[in-house]
């Protein structure tokens, strides 16, 4: 029996800050909720069933926080649940959303949740706290560093420099510049983000994604529903999620099947997501990526991983001018991505919200003219979880 | 209208318990400063540090396996920025995989000058050779050793 | 609803050890998804994705999915996660097999001991705007729920110490090894008050476990010859509002909602007569008292003479918590998972010591948060459900 088609028919999103200091926890969400309410004509009544967007409690100073806010997305005696899978909880929520209306439980759901990581006194030392107290919590572990030795591990291995991963910085806020939800919008140079302070080498200030608050929501439902109400809406016509040994040091060394240079089970994610979408050549039948990369050289290997260029070639690609840039070929986070907006708890869910306004054709001035198939990505963990979708008009 | 703000702290303390794979392990560094690792019987790899089971098999490890105290650099990175309790800045670390071991064990390097990065990131480019130093009194801790350059 | 693609339950693990500082927390929970696919028949190779669900802050894990994923077999798989609830975790889990996109799912739940000290941890709960400063743990939430029903309810306290005592006269036939205590009713009811009115004798200690379900859908089950799974009939949940102050304590709307959902769905229309046995929430004697209210299965007027009768106890007309409940053992994240499971055992027969007779259809109720806050329902049949297209 052929499950269900599910759309998108309402997304909100916050404008994206670092700190929002004139609203509580419980009211960003709301804020978030209410925009994506009006955004489809649904009031809260409307909806069956609510899948919370949380990362880690730790972030928020508050364990289970999304008991604070069940009144936020108006589920008092409605069907409630939360996800939480690091860094790509966003994702992976409209992943159970989905799974909701797919198997026949529900017509229509809301996904909705927020950060305000500006608030969190230090995100690194809970970030250090996420590896595991038998062998690496004494490290000085954290996500910057994790993906500074990522970043060396793919010089290494195919030649990016510096310079390479601040193209990636400029071509972001760039597109950040044109899109009013994003934190970080000033435009910058190959210069400036080289002489932005060394954090972790060869990470540096520039080169890495901003604490942001702010909040994010959707409204799915199935095609029944859209119909019957006459909705507009844009179809989630692939997902998956894939993931990785929780252990670095095991995707290093001899006989590894992910390489920490590259984005394995982020490639096998989306292997799985173009099956299911029916896409067998995504350099010809992508229009548009919204990939999640908090760290400038991550976008390179979420590129690969995507198959919108081969192995350890983006770098070059980029710099040659033609790609990945938005009025270029296969532009990649014409919003601005990850690293011009990251409120935790919900930017990988903003990465199928903007993959969804594309291929509705209300992404406004970073719109990418003509876009029929978009793709998201969210990361988690330690490099390890990864969610993908495939959206179509 | 003036915001207010309130300050909470989480104190909580943890009594992990390593189970018998990891407390072996750390007794033979505490006591005989040796590193071992064990074997997969699916894939052959040896992981270290040592796990009861393969992640990518989930079946049973079996020999352990003596490894280093050479090794190769397979990553790191040198942080020049403070975090809250973390160590103060600069201070290298990264992924060493030991002569014996397939997989690579994490750990600080030290003996190098980190005042210039691009200098320091020549010397511990991936592919370099380091060689495990083991504190006088250990605890039975991953900060009983470290990596130097050889 | 659309009736989808049936789902049933083929295989259950529960990891207890006596003694949970030998091994470390992941290989612990390694080792209840082994023990949980041996059960269904399967290899890890047969599982097409996962959902776990455990506390972060019982943990002392940041992300607690993250190396405890490798212990399922989250590498190269489809791995979610439901920090929310552990009950939670099994509803994804059935829903992705509903949708046709998985043919199996794995469903893995903790509560650990690693945590000096799980009322502060459980403090973190509350919000740092207005209730941080107040002693509220899951205990003391269930002491304000007691008085609640008590001061609503006439006799609850009777039926209360009642409850404690069948519960562990049932754990003392399931599990003996646990042995759950006190069952004397006069020293349930004299022991020392924890959190008023909840005397010591009314709760179990917090136990260290791991549960696992594994999960498949109809096509697989035939496909593999798998005898007498549990199939999943309804399936509801819901929650109340996060702050206790909002709430009727001595109600649970939530639960009606749940329980509605789960009818409906399995077609129920009188759910007193309807079950063979029920497996509900219990951290505290007055969590079932409001369970059997709100499941349709005792009204609050008849508890004092149902359970004087034994109605609920093994060998009566309803055997309510013939494991012994929460009452008797309380991995506090993941009893709820564990009431499922339990439910989902007695239809496959696989109840062990504490099996019910011909068990044809079994309920099972699982709440989590301060208070009950979370409810979530779950009826189980013997045989494939009718379809109604």
């Amino acid at each position: 029996m052929k499950a269900p088609r599910v759309g998108i028919i309402g997304i909100g999103q916050s404008d994206y800050k670092s700190r929002r200091d004139d609203a509580n926890y419980p009211e960003l969400v709301r804020e978030a909720v209410a925009l994506a309410l009006k955004d489809c004509q649904r009031s809260l009544e409307d909806m069956e069933a609510v899948v919370y967007s949380l990362a880690p409690d730790a972030l928020l100073g508050i364990g289970n926080a999304e008991r604070l806010g069940v009144d936020a997305v108006g589920a008092r005696n409605k069907r409630f649940m939360r996800i939480n899978t690091g860094g790509s909880t966003g994702i992976s929520s409209v992943a159970a959303a989905h799974s909701h209306i797919a198997a026949g439980a529900c017509d229509i759901v809301l996904v909705a949740g927020a950060d305000k990581v500006g608030e969190c006194g230090d995100s690194q030392t809970i970030m250090n706290k996420i590896w595991d107290p038998i062998y690496e919590r004494s490290l000085p572990l954290g996500t910057i560093t994790m993906l500074a030795m990522s970043a060396l591990r793919y010089m290494h291995k195919y030649g990016m420099t510096q310079e390479d991963m601040a193209r990636v910085i400029v071509k972001n806020r760039a597109h950040a510049a044109l899109n009013p939800r994003a934190h970080l919008r000033k435009e910058t140079t190959i210069e400036e983000v080289m002489s932005s302070r060394m954090i972790s080498w060869p990470i540096k200030l520039f080169d890495c994604c901003p604490q942001s608050s702010g909040g994010c929501a959707m409204v799915l439902a199935s095609e029944e529903y859209i119909r019957a109400n006459n909705l507009e809406a844009v179809w989630i016509t692939g997902l998956a999620h894939s993931s990785e040994s929780y252990y670095l040091g095991d995707r290093m060394g001899r006989g590894y099947t992910a390489d920490h240079a590259d984005a394995h089970a982020l490639g096998e994610s989306f292997q799985r997501s173009y099956k299911m979408a029916g896409i067998a050549d995504p350099v010809r039948q992508v229009d548009v990526a919204e990939l999640y990369a908090p760290f400038s050289n991550t976008e390179f290997h979420a590129i690969e991983a995507a198959g919108l260029a081969p192995i350890g070639r983006s770098p070059q690609m980029l710099k040659d001018g033609e790609y990945f840039k938005l009025g270029g070929r296969l532009p990649v986070n014409p919003s601005g991505g990850t690293v011009c907006s990251n409120p935790i708890a919900v930017t990988a869910m903003v990465r199928v919200a903007e993959a969804a306004l594309q291929v509705w054709g209300r992404a406004g001035a970073h719109q990418v003219q003509g876009a029929k198939v978009a793709i998201a990505s969210g990361n988690g963990g330690d490099h390890q979880f990864f969610g993908t979708m495939v959206v179509e008009a | 209208m003036q915001f207010l703000k309130r300050t909470e702290n989480w104190n909580i303390t943890y009594e992990h318990a390593l189970g018998e794979t990891a407390s072996w392990f750390y007794t033979k560094i505490r006591d005989d400063a040796e590193i071992y690792g064990r074997r997969c019987p699916e894939s052959g790899r040896v992981l270290v540090p040592p796990r009861a089971f393969s992640d990518q098999t989930l079946a049973p490890t079996t020999d352990w396996v003596k490894v280093g105290p050479e090794g190769v650099i397979e990553a790191f990175t040198i942080v020049y920025d403070a975090f809250k309790n973390l160590p103060p800045p600069p201070y290298a670390f990264g992924y060493v995989m030991l002569e014996g071991a397939d997989t690579a064990i994490g750990g600080y390097f030290k003996g190098v000058d980190l005042g210039d990065p691009a200098a320091a990131a020549r010397k511990l480019a991936i592919g370099t050779r380091v060689t495990t130093r083991f504190a006088k009194e250990r605890k039975g801790d991953v900060l009983d050793f470290w990596f130097e350059t050889v | 609803m659309r009736t989808a693609l049936q789902v049933g339950m083929i295989g259950c693990a529960f990891h207890a050890p006596r003694n949970h500082d030998t091994a470390s927390l992941e290989e612990a929970v390694h080792q209840a998804t082994h023990n949980a696919l041996r059960d269904a028949g399967l290899a890890i190779d047969d599982i097409d994705g996962i959902v776990v669900a455990a506390n972060d802050q019982y943990d002392g894990r940041a992300i607690s999915i993250m190396a405890a994923s490798g212990s399922v077999g989250g590498v190269g798989r489809d791995i979610l996660c439901t920090p929310s609830c552990a009950e939670h975790a099994f509803v994804l889990a059935a829903l992705r097999v509903g949708a046709g996109q998985f043919r199996t799912q794995l469903v893995v739940s903790w509560s650990s001991l690693e945590t000096t000290d799980l009322s502060e941890a459980q403090r973190l709960g509350t919000d740092p705007y207005f209730h941080r400063q107040l002693p509220i743990d899951d205990l003391s939430s269930h002491g304000m729920q007691a008085n609640a029903l008590e001061a609503r309810v006439p006799g609850a306290r009777e039926a209360a110490i009642a409850v404690t005592e069948s519960s562990r006269k049932h754990a003392a036939i399931a599990y003996p090894e646990f042995a759950a205590s006190p069952v004397d009713p006069r020293v349930i009811a004299s022991s020392r008050v924890v959190r008023w009115p909840l005397t010591e004798g009314m709760v179990s200690k917090p136990a260290f476990a791991v549960v696992a379900v594994v999960l498949a859908s109809d096509a697989f089950i035939a496909e593999r010859g798998i005898g007498q799974p549990a199939w999943i009939h309804g399936m509801g949940w819901a929650t109340e509002p996060g702050f206790l102050g909002d709430r009727d304590l001595a109600e649970l709307p939530s639960l009606r909602s749940a329980a509605q959902q789960a009818y409906d769905a399995a077609g129920i229309t009188q759910a007193e007569s309807a079950f063979d046995v029920a497996e509900v929430a219990d951290a505290s004697p007055y969590q079932q008292l409001l369970a059997l209210e709100a499941l349709g299965l005792c009204e609050a007027t008849a508890w004092q003479a149902s359970i004087g009768r034994g109605d609920f106890q093994s060998g009566g007309r309803l055997p309510v918590n013939p494991s012994g409940g929460a009452l008797s053992f309380n991995p506090v994240f993941c009893t709820g998972l564990m009431r499922i499971a339990e439910a989902g055992n007695q239809v496959r027969g696989q109840a062990g010591r504490h099996q019910v007779a011909d068990v044809t259809k079994a309920l099972a109720h699982g709440a989590s948060g301060f208070a009950m806050q979370y409810n979530t329902v779950v009826v189980f049949g013997r045989d494939r459900k009718e379809v109604q297209q």
